[in-house]
């Protein structure tokens, strides 16, 4: 699936000749909040080794716009839109995800890990019981399958992701952007304009993988499905998270490099099932073999 | 079917067909980009990716475009970690490249007397609106050029009388050639340049000629020459349009990372540089004339 953020509101993309949203199986739209946003001041970018550093601070029109001017434009029938629901508090969530329940979108994902606003967002996706209260009062607004978009700056994201499952999750994405700052030493202030932003793109491969295995001991035994994402970036990155337990995954900064990456990450996919004579992508899905080994965290 | 935009930017891979280096870091890039060359319009950029290392694209105006022969040339200065990696970039090498994107320059035709601006790196989109206006009615173009480092072409004095500019007579030799005048200014001391900014240029030029109501002004260069440029607009009654640069990561919408706030009839708004502009009113981005 294309992530939310990267792909504005289902449309831009299709700016590119060749551009089809038929190589994907879902697109996730940009978050949204009860009110119009105006977003972080810029700069909002910043490109850092392998990663890319952003703080938009969740631009959008408001979800009444959303709803009425936005989604009328989207065909239900070319691609599974999923709706993506912000908020700086409880009753925020609640109303924007009941405003989305009687709308074509397929699925609503709860964004409680976004690092760029100062109020809600990742302040709730690191606090287990915040991150389960937000999750019930989306759950008691709608009938959709949910979405929880999970943190990776905590400390027990395993922890976290069982909470959510009770409180009524269907699926998990996993994971977020990393908070991180960049300095300009001419200036000697932070490169954005919000001073912090998340990190993305191939530099945070590693830590998206491990927060995948780790989520998928709590998720697979449940049959919750794990969407995988940070840094993915060819059909091989793909691969390595199916591996660790991801039922699907979300391709976003690799966009920026290549709109039309996503047909090129399928048929890598493909190949390798091939060649390694395994039946389909679920077949794959969570066969990591670990080492048995006895972990050490002091160095 | 989902409402869509014109898929009108083109990915693909460009071949390097010269890459010229001059003094003060700064380079000329010609590519082989068929689709991009016949489809450019003033104004507008491609996406490129500078090196292998460096995945994330830059966005780089436009200088030229050849339709016939299917090139585009671009200028850039050698300023950060991409434009380092694309300095390295051999002739005969590609680049993956997204172009052209944009809102180009769109002039008034009831005033054909067009102010061309640009400083630095600024110049390409005046060079490319002077070539496109260039042998088309009603356009009477005047391009004046401002850059802090040495040109990167060789000045030419200029064999065309330009009313209030006489006593400056250094000017871009491919606009003389293509019969467009110009005229150079810098603070650093070059041979035959105003040594001083393009907006006192075009301050002269505008109390020479007495009137200014068949003017406009297209602009591009840094914030503060173009906040100068806006505020000239203002003193005259100009129309001016300002094309703007930030940092970029998709350059087709998706992202909105590069956002310039902008006043708006609704109240302000943040719009994105890379297909809301780059080219804005100035007064929207630089707020109206006192």
């Amino acid at each position: 699936m294309l992530l939310s953020g990267c792909v504005g509101f289902g449309r831009e993309y299709t700016r590119v000749k060749g551009f089809s949203h038929a190589e994907v199986g879902a697109v996730c739209l940009k978050g949204t909040t009860l009110e119009p946003r105006l977003g972080n001041a810029p700069h909002r970018l910043c490109e850092t080794p392998s990663g890319l550093l952003n703080a938009i601070g969740l631009q959008n029109p408001g979800v009444d716009r959303v709803v009425e001017e936005i989604l009328p434009g989207l065909d239900p029938e070319e691609v599974h839109w999923i709706a993506n629901v912000s908020g700086s508090t409880l009753e925020e969530y609640e109303a924007v995800t009941r405003r989305f329940d009687d709308t074509p979108v397929a699925a609503i994902e709860i964004n409680i890990s976004c690092p760029n606003v100062k109020e809600g967002g990742v302040a709730f996706g690191n606090d287990p019981d915040m991150s389960a209260r937000v999750v019930e009062v989306c759950r008691r607004a709608t009938n959709k399958p949910l979405i929880t978009k999970l943190s990776p700056n905590q400390t027990d994201i395993a922890g976290n992701a069982r909470r959510c499952i009770e409180a009524g999750t269907d699926a998990l994405a996993v994971i977020n952007t990393l908070m991180g700052m960049s300095v300009d030493l001419r200036t000697r202030t932070p490169v954005l304009g919000n001073d912090q932003g998340g990190l993305s793109g191939p530099a945070i491969k590693p830590v998206a993988l491990l927060k995948v295995h780790q989520v998928h001991q709590v998720a697979g035994p449940l049959g919750i499905p794990i969407i995988g994402q940070g840094g993915i970036a060819s059909a091989r990155d793909a691969l390595e998270f199916i591996v660790a337990g991801a039922s699907a995954v979300g391709v976003g900064t690799a966009l920026f490099y290549d709109p039309l990456i996503c047909p090129k990450i399928n048929r890598g996919i493909l190949d390798y099932l091939e060649e390694q004579g395994i039946a389909s992508v679920e077949a794959l899905r969570g066969t990591l073999r670990t080492h048995a080994v006895q972990r050490c965290a002091c160095g | 079917m989902t409402r869509r935009e014109t898929p009108s930017i083109v990915e693909q891979e460009a071949e390097i067909l010269a890459h010229e280096a001059h003094p003060g870091e700064q380079y000329v890039l010609r590519l082989r980009a068929p689709d991009v060359a016949s489809q450019a319009r003033p104004g507008q950029f491609v996406h490129l990716r500078c090196g292998p290392c460096l995945p994330l694209r830059r966005p780089l105006s436009i200088q030229r475009t050849d339709p016939r022969e299917g090139w585009i040339e671009l200028l850039y200065k050698r300023v950060g970690a991409g434009t380092a990696a694309l300095a390295e970039q051999p002739v005969g090498g590609r680049l993956p490249l997204l172009g052209p994107i944009g809102v180009p320059f769109r002039p008034d035709p009831r005033r054909p007397r067009v102010l061309l601006l640009g400083g630095g790196v600024g110049i390409p989109p005046m060079i490319f609106a002077a070539q496109w206006l260039r042998g088309r009615t009603p356009w009477k173009p005047l391009a004046l050029l401002g850059s802090e480092v040495p040109f990167p072409f060789t000045p030419r004095p200029s064999r065309s009388s330009v009313s209030g500019l006489d006593g400056t007579r250094a000017a871009m030799p491919l606009l003389e050639d293509w019969g467009i005048p110009s005229r150079l200014a810098s603070r650093a001391g070059l041979p035959g340049c105003h040594a001083g900014y393009v907006t006192e240029l075009a301050e002269r030029w505008i109390a020479a000629r007495g009137h200014a109501e068949d003017t406009q002004i297209l602009a591009c260069g840094p914030h503060a020459m173009l906040k100068a440029v806006a505020a000239l607009a203002c003193r005259h009654g100009l129309p001016c349009q300002v094309s703007l640069e930030e940092f970029m990561a998709c350059a087709v919408g998706g992202c909105a990372g590069c956002v310039v706030r902008v006043e708006t009839p609704l109240g302000p708004a943040m719009q994105r540089v890379c297909v809301d502009g780059p080219v804005f009113d100035a007064r929207a981005v630089f707020g109206p004339c006192a």
